[in-house]
C-alpha cells in the first residue's frame, strides 16, 4: 500500500488534516507525489511546537492506525501538518539523513504501543470502566513522548559519565530519577491529609 | 528501587498462557511492549539492539508512568463520574509538547473518522 518511492514518503505517510477528504473524493487516486498545495484549509490548525525532536513527535502513531484501517482509504502523502513550509523544511532535513539516521527516524516514526495492549491496561488499571478509543489514543501518545523523555536524558547521563554503547538499566534509573526531580514524573501528591 | 532492581518485579502470569485481561493491576504479563519498545528505543536514540533488561525496565518505567497517570486522572475526574480524554489533557496541560502532540493525535482521529464516513457513504453511491 505504500506505493512511494523514497523511503522517507514511505516513512511519511501521514495523514494530513485537509487531505483524506480530498483524495476520499476521488476514490482510488494513485498515490500523488507529495502534493503540495492542501486544497481544504485547515479548520482546526494545531499548533506544534517547532523544535527538531518536536517536529519529529508528528503523527506516528498515525501511521499503525493507518496501516490498519488503510485498506482503500489512501491518504495523502503530505508529511507535516499541512503547512507547505514546514513540509519543505522537513524535506530538506530529511533528504540529507544518512542511511542511519533515515532508518531511526524511521523507527521513530512508527514505534508506537499497540492500542489492544493498552486498552487491556488501561482496563486492569481502572478497573472494569470501559475505554474509550480516544483515550486509547492519548495515552499511547503520551506514554511514548515519556518514554523519548526518559531515553534522551539516559543518553544526556551516558555522555556525562563518558560512556558509550548500549543504553543500561543503570542510566535509565539515573535519567528516571532526574525526571522526577525536575517534576515530570507524576507522584501521588493527592490529599495526604488523612494518611 | 528494589522492585527495578531485582528485574522480575511483581509476580506474572505466564506469557503464554492466556490472552484475559488481568483482574488486578498486581498481576501483570511481562513484556507486553517489548516489541514495540524495542523500536522506539531505537528510535529516541538506543542502540538497534536495546538490551532486554533496559527495555523490560522501561517497559516497567512506563507502566508504572501509565498507571500514575491514570490514577491522577481518576482523581480528577471521579467528580464528573466517568473517566474522560479531558481529564488526561488537563493533567498534560503544562507539559507543551505533550499536549499540543495530544491535541494533533485527537484531531487527526477525528478527521480520519471523518474520511472513512465520507468514504464508506460513497462506497453505496
Amino acid at each position: 500500500m505504500k506505493q512511494s518511492k523514497d523511503p522517507f514518503e514511505a516513512a511519511f505517510e501521514e495523514s494530513p488534516p485537509e487531505s483524506p477528504v480530498e483524495t476520499e473524493a476521488e476514490a482510488d487516486t494513485p498515490n500523488p507525489p507529495s502534493s503540495s498545495a492542501p486544497p481544504l484549509p485547515q479548520p482546526q490548525k494545531v499548533s506544534a511546537t517547532k523544535d527538531k525532536d518536536k517536529d519529529k513527535d508528528k503523527d506516528k502513531d498515525e501511521e499503525e492506525e493507518e496501516e490498519e484501517d488503510n485498506m482503500d482509504v489512501e491518504l495523502a502523502k503530505l508529511p507535516s501538518a499541512g503547512d507547505p513550509h514546514k513540509m519543505a523544511k522537513m524535506q530538506a532535513i530529511l533528504s540529507q539523513f544518512t542511511e542511519d539516521q533515515m532508518s531511526r527516524y524511521e523507527s521513530f516514526r512508527r514505534a508506537g504501543f499497540q492500542k489492544a495492549n493498552m486498552k487491556r491496561l488501561l482496563a486492569s488499571i481502572t478497573g472494569t470502566q470501559k475505554i474509550s478509543v480516544p483515550m486509547t489514543i492519548v495515552v499511547s501518545g503520551i506514554a511514548k513522548l515519556f518514554v523519548g523523555e526518559v531515553v534522551e536524558t539516559a543518553r544526556i547521563v551516558m555522555k556525562e559519565r563518558k560512556e558509550s554503547g548500549t543504553i543500561r538499566p543503570c542510566h535509565l534509573r539515573e535519567a528516571y530519577r532526574r525526571l522526577k526531580l525536575e517534576g515530570k514524573v507524576f507522584k501521588r501528591s493527592a490529599s495526604r491529609l488523612f494518611r | 528501587m528494589s522492585n527495578s532492581s531485582s528485574g522480575t518485579g511483581t509476580s506474572s502470569k505466564p506469557r503464554a498462557a492466556s490472552s484475559q485481561p488481568s483482574e488486578t493491576s498486581s498481576k501483570r504479563k511481562r513484556g507486553v511492549f517489548q516489541k514495540e519498545l524495542q523500536h522506539m528505543m531505537y528510535g529516541f536514540g538506543d542502540d538497534p539492539n536495546p538490551l532486554p533488561e533496559s527495555v523490560a525496565l522501561m517497559e516497567d518505567i512506563a507502566v508504572e508512568y501509565v498507571t500514575e497517570l491514570v490514577h491522577k486522572a481518576q482523581d480528577i475526574g471521579s467528580q464528573r463520574g466517568k473517566l474522560s480524554v479531558e481529564d488526561f489533557l488537563y493533567l498534560i496541560r503544562k507539559d507543551l509538547s505533550k499536549l499540543n502532540r495530544c491535541t494533533e493525535l485527537l484531531s487527526m482521529n477525528e478527521v480520519l473518522k471523518q474520511a472513512r464516513k465520507v468514504f464508506e457513504s460513497e462506497e453505496f453511491d
